[in-house]
């Protein structure tokens, strides 16, 4: 790509990225400001709730360790106004900063009778995250907030190193008074802040632009000033406003507010100072037909898949769930956990007090079963198919079009239909598979019970319903193939193998090669089937990566983590498709 | 004929007779399903079971068991589907749902496939890759964040406006590529002259280019319609509420869970398959040559 910065986009790029970065660091600085007069409110209990029980987590509710750590945590939160850290099994309340617990109520001590609603409420989280780790239904929230007209008041379980859950903290937090209150002033406004900022930082570009010829002369260097001066405006205001901010976590949410701001001001910055901007326009206005004929679909797409995809990769660095996703993404920025628990989650085989099992949540177990049922379904589907067309294309075959109408079926049909009428027929009480087992003197057998006897069930639906599409295509291909060929192969004296191999099989490929690849990708999503017929039975261990992705994100509620789980998904799909890209250079000639 | 010829075509087909039990195998287990969900479509009763076994059953009981076969036709189930469950109403919503993705999908697929045809433009072939790759990814992947965008920010859970986008969005990469593929084949100079006699581009487009165009713009109606009728897991996640429903959701509600009204279900899915297959049927042939060329040809 050519680049040509010139002074005039520059300084139109500078001045834009300025608005752009020095306007979201003086939105967030003003609302961190007003936050600070209003008091806090319930999302920050929760994040200050949880922050306080992952700190408590390494000192394992020891006194004297927790004490330092709570103290610590009240220095850079003054908005909380009392915190307490209770000991569930021992019944003890292990440290405090609550005005009360003074003197001859100072932690560490028992817990006393009036404090018995704390306890319990502590029992209740603990049963709750329990019962979330377990899985399976509603997720309970593991978190309590109460909200009362001057204070808000959070408990949060706190968890040992080993993921049990010994403790719980329970903070109380200010509330300003309601927004009636009249602003304290004093300081200045950050937007007055920042427009002073961005004028500065204009004026001096302009100053060195025109003012030193060799700078004028070397647009080069030019766009390195207005870098420069980009990031030093940021960092002086940023630096600036973060100062004013006395509240941990409002500075950290501040940081990360301006940290996009100037991630996305840069951006603006070099797209329209090194003339991208300006040639998209050019080219825009060129082939204003042309687009305009695209536009309709591609803002379709754009809005609802290239965005949906991008709001999917920034979701997958998340934590969002259920009860979360009206809070800003960078709340609940979590880097790469998502993707380290996926694939972290090397322990294949887990020692349980039952002995071993397979853990078939896991995502490698996930992505072995995903390979197993591509490649039997490709293959039961290519060898069905092409022996059925072979014979179908025998000269002369008797009654070839109604076999080959009859046969089409299964593809016609819709396969979520498909999908429950085998549901039924494997029902282990009425099911006619398991009638058919007992006239052969078979015992029924529960084909959802066992991993492999609900693989079978949903390898029979989807054979059943893939093999035509492959009879179609061998055929159609068999069909293009001169009759000749054959006739100068008996000439020559081939047998029949012979004519097979050398003939049959390399004119088939053209077709057949193509049809694998499409239906490896038909499998490998074939979501219908799993979902209707095995449901991922037993224990999710017949469930593919597509079935696996939709239960985490609609049965348990991990947003982020199945955001994350779809990732990987689409990044083995493109590998793959890079792959066979470059075996059939399909895309060549477009 | 010959005593000859009438040997050679009595011993061909005696030769053939392995091969005929082998089709003839494939076609029992082709029809059986199909032939299952008829009788119990037309047992006129709800159970999976159309025959009582007796507590201690002959070969004879089991093997009636199992042959997919009514014994009493009734249509009791076709009737009770329409009049006593939100069937129809369900039918409904999926034809107006398919019927908007079509309107929708082949507006959007044809002028984009025109516009990659025809002109060459900075972005032609990154957006012509896009749309290739958009087709790789199943939607189920999109669904959290569509989810979240269309249900939470927008509000348009349980409405028809954000499905028929959804379905349109899927069915457009492949209904690009089939109608710029088919533009591809139309020759330009009938377009250069009718712009020289005075047509504007808008008649060109959709004077000329269109109607020629018409068997595609079939086969991507087809298809956008197909894409709409047979959905199921979107439908299912995005419509919470009863009455708006599609028919596979619908469908599903029959069997899901501890319901057990297969006989619904059966009838219910006879009515739903028949227009499909008898579409797809028909335009076979396209459909076929549209998957290959897009997989071939790129």
């Amino acid at each position: 790509m050519r680049l040509a910065p010139t002074p005039r986009r520059l300084a139109l790029g500078l001045a834009l990225g300025l608005v752009v970065a020095l306007g979201a660091a003086a939105w967030g600085a003003a609302r961190a400001s007003l936050r600070a007069e209003r008091g806090l409110a319930a999302e920050d209990a929760e994040a200050l709730a949880r922050e306080l029980a992952g700190a408590l987590e390494a000192s394992g509710l020891e006194p004297e360790a927790a004490a330092r750590e709570l103290a610590r945590f009240a220095e850079a939160h003054p908005g909380v106004t009392a915190a307490r850290v209770l000991d569930l099994p021992g019944r003890a309340l292990v440290a405090s900063t609550a005005p009360g617990d003074t003197g001859e109520k100072a932690a560490p001590r028992r817990l006393g009778f009036d404090e018995k609603p704390l306890y319990d409420l502590g029992q209740e989280l603990r049963a709750a995250v329990e019962s979330n780790r377990a899985g399976g239904g509603v997720p309970r929230p593991e978190i309590e907030i109460r909200t009362g007209e001057t204070a808000i008041g959070v408990a949060a379980p706190v968890a040992a190193a080993d993921g049990e859950v010994v403790g719980a903290v329970f903070l109380d937090l200010a509330r300003g008074a309601g927004p009636g209150e009249a602003p304290a002033g004093g300081a200045p406004s950050p937007w007055l802040a920042g427009l002073l900022t961005l004028a500065a930082a204009l004026g001096l570009f302009l100053a060195a632009g025109l003012g030193v010829p060799a700078l004028r002369r070397r647009p080069g260097l030019l766009a390195g000033l207005a870098v420069l001066l980009f990031l030093a405006a940021v960092a002086v205001f940023g630096a600036w406003a973060a100062a004013g901010i006395a509240e941990e976590l409002l500075a950290r949410r501040f940081v990360r507010l301006a940290a996009w701001g100037a991630v996305l001001g840069l951006a603006l910055l070099l797209f329209v100072g090194l003339g991208v901007g300006a040639r998209t326009g050019r080219a825009l206005a060129r082939h204003r037909r042309a687009y305009l004929y695209v536009v309709p679909a591609l803002l379709t797409m754009l809005i609802l898949v290239f965005f949906p995809f991008f709001y999917g990769v920034v979701l997958s660095f998340t934590n969002a769930n259920i009860y979360n996703t009206d809070q800003p993404v960078t709340e609940l920025w979590v880097g790469l956990d998502n993707y380290a628990e996926i694939l972290g989650d090397t322990d294949l085989v887990r020692e349980t007090p039952a002995g071993r099992v397979i853990d078939y949540s896991s995502f490698y177990w996930t992505t072995g079963f995903t390979v197993v049922w591509t490649v039997t379904n490709v293959a039961i589907g290519v060898s069905v198919g092409l022996l059925l067309a072979l014979i179908l294309h025998r000269k002369g075959f008797a009654l070839k079009p109604v076999y080959r109408v009859i046969l089409i079926l299964p593809w016609a049909m819709p396969n979520y239909i498909t999908a429950l009428i085998w549901r039924g027929m494997f029902h282990s009480q009425f099911g006619t598979i398991n009638q058919l087992i007992q006239i052969f003197g078979g015992e029924p057998v529960s084909w959802f019970d066992t991993p492999f006897t609900a693989f079978i069930t949903v390898l029979s639906t989807n054979g059943w319903l893939s093999f035509p599409f492959m009879m179609v295509i061998s055929l159609g291909a068999l069909q293009s193939i001169p009759a000749d060929l054959y006739e100068a192969a008996r000439v020559d004296g081939a047998s029949g193998f012979q004519q097979f191999r050398s003939i049959t099989l390399p004119s088939l490929k053209p077709a057949l090669v193509p049809a694998v690849i499409i239906s490896v990708i038909w499998t490998f999503n074939m979501f219908n089937i799993i979902y209707l017929v095995s449901g991922g039975f037993p224990g999710g261990s017949t469930e593919i990566l597509v079935t696996q992705a939709y239960k985490i994100a609609f049965e348990q509620y991990r947003y982020g983590y199945a955001a994350a789980y779809s990732m990987v998904i689409f990044l083995i799909l493109f590998a793959y498709g890079a792959w066979q890209n470059r075996v059939t250079r399909a895309t060549e000639g477009i | 004929m010959t005593k000859k010829t009438l040997r050679r075509t009595i011993g061909r087909a005696l030769g053939r007779l392995p091969l005929h039990l082998l089709v003839l195998f494939f076609v029992v287990i082709t029809l059986y399903p199909i032939l299952w969900v008829v009788t119990i479509a037309l047992s006129g009763q709800q159970s999976l079971a159309y025959v009582d076994l007796p507590p201690d059953p002959t070969l004879l009981d089991r093997l009636r068991a199992i042959t997919p076969w009514p014994r009493t036709i009734s249509f009791e189930n076709f009737r009770s589907v329409w009049t006593d469950q939100p069937f129809g109403r369900w039918v409904l919503n999926s034809a107006i749902v398919a019927g908007a993705t079509t309107v929708v999908g082949v507006f959007l697929a044809s002028t984009a496939g025109y516009a990659f045809s025809r002109f060459r433009f900075p972005g032609r072939r990154a957006g012509l890759m896009s749309f290739l790759v958009a087709q790789m990814f199943p939607g189920v992947l999109m669904l959290v964040p569509l989810y979240i965008i269309l249900v939470q920010w927008l509000g348009l859970g349980s409405t028809w406006i954000g499905l028929i986008l959804i379905y349109a969005t899927i069915a457009i990469p492949f209904c690009v590529w089939m109608l710029k593929g088919y533009f591809d084949t139309i020759p330009k100079e009938l377009e250069e002259s009718a712009l020289i006699d005075g047509a504007s581009a808008a008649q060109v487009f959709l004077r000329i280019v269109l109607p020629l165009a018409k068997p595609a713009v079939a086969v991507t109606a087809l298809f956008s319609f197909l894409t709409g009728w047979n959905e199921f897991i979107l439908a299912a996640t995005f419509m919470d509420e009863e009455l708006l429903y599609t028919a596979p959701v619908g469908l599903r509600f029959f069997v899901a869970g501890y319901s057990q009204q297969w006989g619904y279900f059966a009838a219910g899915s006879i009515l739903v398959s028949i227009p499909v297959v008898a579409l797809f049927y028909v335009l076979q042939k396209y459909l076929i040559s549209g998957l290959t060329a897009g997989a071939v040809k790129g």
